[in-house]
């Protein structure tokens, strides 16, 4: 009797040390796994930066205004050529067709396109 | 002799010989037993003991030994700490960092110090010879080579495989605007510590201390926010250094502010310095003109005289000065550029900008009167802001009347420009004194920071003169088509060997924009500038720093979010009458 408890409790052991090392084994592999993230991530944010400071740099203003005197014919913008939508003049509404009942006979107009919507003056927009 | 120490001792065999042995090591009557048992006792417990150590340490070392990977990794950089990112009222990157290899020796570790020193002086042939073999040779535990190489370097220092040669990687501090952004963001030594500028306040804020606890090395901070548009920086700029080159100045500043929130936008001084290479900015014609000098700032400081006359509530817009003859006092006669030689009202005083009206104005109200104006309005103690540059104002020791009377119109004072656009724009928005700022700002938080100075209404009388003076008066030059600007022209002779110089001018010119609505306040300022052809030999602020800020203000307010406007009535009807304010 004492001797079958005996060879169980030593099983027991011998399973749960197998047991305990998987367990270490693996929480081992998951550490490296998560520094080795943790150093990726670090190298990726680093490389981020660096993107980021040169895309800063390419599109620094004094860099882009000497491109542009270089190899553009752009002038500045000045006030008269910025406006808004409410300044904008009424489309005319076009004139209708001139009426001649013959020239329709001998040959019939073509139908008229709309290319656009026309607006008509105060109507709220 | 078998089991001495287990089995009892039979007296009866023992011999003489055995037995004068024993008395000797364990006395007389002694029973060994008992002893022995004992001694195994001990061995027990020693063991058990030494045992339990070993147990406990191997669980200490399993809990411990997770961390051992990060702290490899922490230690190989980082040496100089990490700033957080500077970015512009846009998002727009001002300075950031990005980390570079350094490299380093342990002398004690070299095997070969020749080869060593031959190798690496193939590779960065700038590196001294003779004082990089004095570092290896010196026997010391680490020393620095070379900061911030290149990674073609590193790749090629790391093929030599030489012991004893590492690197560790560090951060360092790139403005990819270089020049545009110089005075006002500052730089950094090599090791990462702010020295000047915005860079250094970042120090005050508790950033040193994260260093000294090696904290701050990640760049996980938040970046930190400016008022500043680089847009907007980079048009003052830009038109400043052609300014400069126009009229031979030997420098040229502008400050642009908003007046609702003393938010600073834009902010140069030419000749400037480029942040990345830091040495330039010890020449002493390079320094921050807006902040660090001071300066006389000659008919601008008529704004404020003016304005202290209308919210005294003892004179209105047609209160007359008798400016017929030059005012003498004592030696000195104080005479008007543009004479008029005739009775004036407010409104002509400020745009003939006549000197002897405005000095009749503040002597009406008196010297004291007059002082305590100044002080309120903040012209006669330093101004602070984050930058850690400041200078104090020069207050004449005895104020007199003569003083007052220069004063008056801006000679004898000399306050940091940036404490003149503070004051002007306290008479400009409604009447409220905001500490300018650096940083990014709210109108609530601006509002409550805020102090009343003036009256709104005197604040209104002031936009009507300024807007007034860019129709009829000296800032004629400085409009622009579509833009409601108003403005006041200054020009102050520089002191020379202690007297005035007539052909040494500083000029400067404040141009509100819009005039009926303010919302910024722009400065231009030209130190020494040249007559041309184009000024047919003048050299005022009407004909240089004016036309100046008219094309500043052409580039930059579409950037702000101003839009044109044509066809608006002249001063009197758009801002006098449409606020019902009476003259």
């Amino acid at each position: 009797m004492m001797r079958i408890l005996n060879i169980l409790v030593i099983a027991a052991l011998v399973v749960a040390a197998a047991y305990v090392y998987k367990i270490k084994f693996e929480s081992t592999l998951q550490a490296e796994r998560v520094a080795k993230l943790r150093h990726e991530l670090r190298r990726e944010r680093d490389a981020v930066a660096i993107l980021r400071a040169e895309w800063a740099k390419l599109q620094a203003p004094l860099r882009i205004q000497g491109l542009a005197e270089r190899h553009l014919k752009l002038k500045p913008v000045v006030s008269a050529q910025l406006g808004n939508f409410d300044n904008l003049p009424m489309r005319p509404t076009p004139a209708p067709p001139p009426n001649d009942p013959i020239a329709s006979i001998i040959a019939p107009a073509p139908p008229q396109e709309t290319t656009g919507s026309i607006g008509i003056p105060g109507a709220p927009r | 002799m078998t089991d001495v120490g287990f089995t009892a001792p039979k007296k009866a065999t023992e011999s003489r010989w055995q037995r004068v042995v024993r008395t000797l090591l364990y006395g007389d009557n002694v029973d060994r037993n008992v002893k022995a048992k004992a001694r195994v006792g001990l061995a027990i417990i020693a063991f058990v003991a030494v045992y339990g150590i070993i147990a406990g340490k191997l669980v200490m070392f399993a809990l411990i030994s997770e961390d051992h990977g990060g702290r490899r990794s922490v230690g190989q950089d980082a040496i100089a700490t990490a700033r957080p990112d500077i970015v512009d009222r846009q998002g727009a990157i001002i300075a950031t960092d990005v980390k570079m290899p350094s490299l380093f020796a342990e002398p004690r570790r070299l095997i070969d110090v020749d080869e060593a020193t031959e190798m690496l002086t193939a590779v960065l042939p700038d590196l001294d010879a003779k004082d990089l073999r004095d570092r290896l040779s010196s026997g010391r535990g680490f020393a620095w080579l070379r900061r911030e190489l290149t990674p073609a370097q590193q790749r090629e220092i790391h093929r030599l495989g030489l012991p004893g040669i590492g690197f560790l990687t560090e951060n360092k501090r790139v403005y990819p605007n270089g020049p545009v952004v110089s005075h006002l963001i500052g730089h950094v030594n090599v090791d990462n510590q702010g020295i000047a500028g915005i860079e250094k306040w970042l120090d005050g804020q508790g950033l040193a201390a994260l260093h000294m606890a090696g904290l701050a090395t990640d760049r996980l901070q938040k970046p930190v926010e400016l008022a500043l548009d680089l847009r907007v920086q980079f048009a003052l700029r830009d038109e400043l250094a052609k300014a400069r080159d126009k009229f031979s100045a030997k420098a040229a500043a502008g400050l642009m502010l908003n007046v609702n929130t003393g938010e600073i936008v834009a902010m140069a001084s030419e000749p400037d310095y480029d942040p990345n290479n830091p040495r330039e900015a010890n020449d002493p014609t390079r320094i921050n003109r807006l902040t660090t000098g001071v300066y006389e700032m000659g008919s601008t400081f008529k704004a404020l005289t003016i304005a202290m006359g209308l919210d005294s509530g003892r004179m209105g817009l047609n209160t007359t000065f008798d400016a017929r003859m030059p005012l003498r006092y004592g030696k000195f006669a104080i005479n008007d550029y543009h004479a008029q030689r005739r009775v004036l009202s407010i409104p002509e005083i400020f745009t003939y900008s006549s000197n002897i009206g405005t000095a009749r104005l503040a002597l009406a109200l008196g010297v004291d009167y007059h002082k305590a104006w100044l002080r309120k309005m903040g012209q006669l103690d330093r101004l602070r802001t984050e930058l850690p540059e400041s200078s104090e104002p020069i207050v004449p020791k005895r104020w007199g009347e003569l003083n007052t009377v220069t004063i008056a119109f801006g000679h004898g004072l000399s306050v940091a420009p940036l404490q003149a656009v503070m004051g002007v724009a306290a008479t400009l928005n409604g009447g409220l004194l905001i500490p300018p700022t650096f940083l990014k700002r709210s109108p609530e938080e601006a509002r409550a920071m805020a102090k009343q100075v003036i009256k709104p209404e005197t604040s209104i009388k002031m936009r009507y003169l300024m807007r007034l003076n860019a129709e009829i008066g000296s800032a004629k030059t400085a409009n622009v088509d579509g833009y409601y600007i108003g403005g006041k022209t200054g020009t102050a002779e520089k002191v020379v060997n202690g007297r005035y110089s007539k052909t040494k001018l500083l000029t400067d010119f404040m141009a509100v924009l819009p005039a009926d609505k303010p919302q910024y306040l722009l400065l231009i300022m030209l130190d020494e500038p040249q007559a041309t052809k184009e000024t047919h030999g003048y050299a005022t602020a009407g004909w240089n720093a004016a036309p100046t800020a008219s094309k500043v203000i052409a580039r930059v307010a579409p950037l702000l979010d101003i839009a044109p406007r044509f066809d608006l009535p002249n001063a009197e009807q758009s801002i006098l009458v449409s606020n019902r304010v009476a003259r």
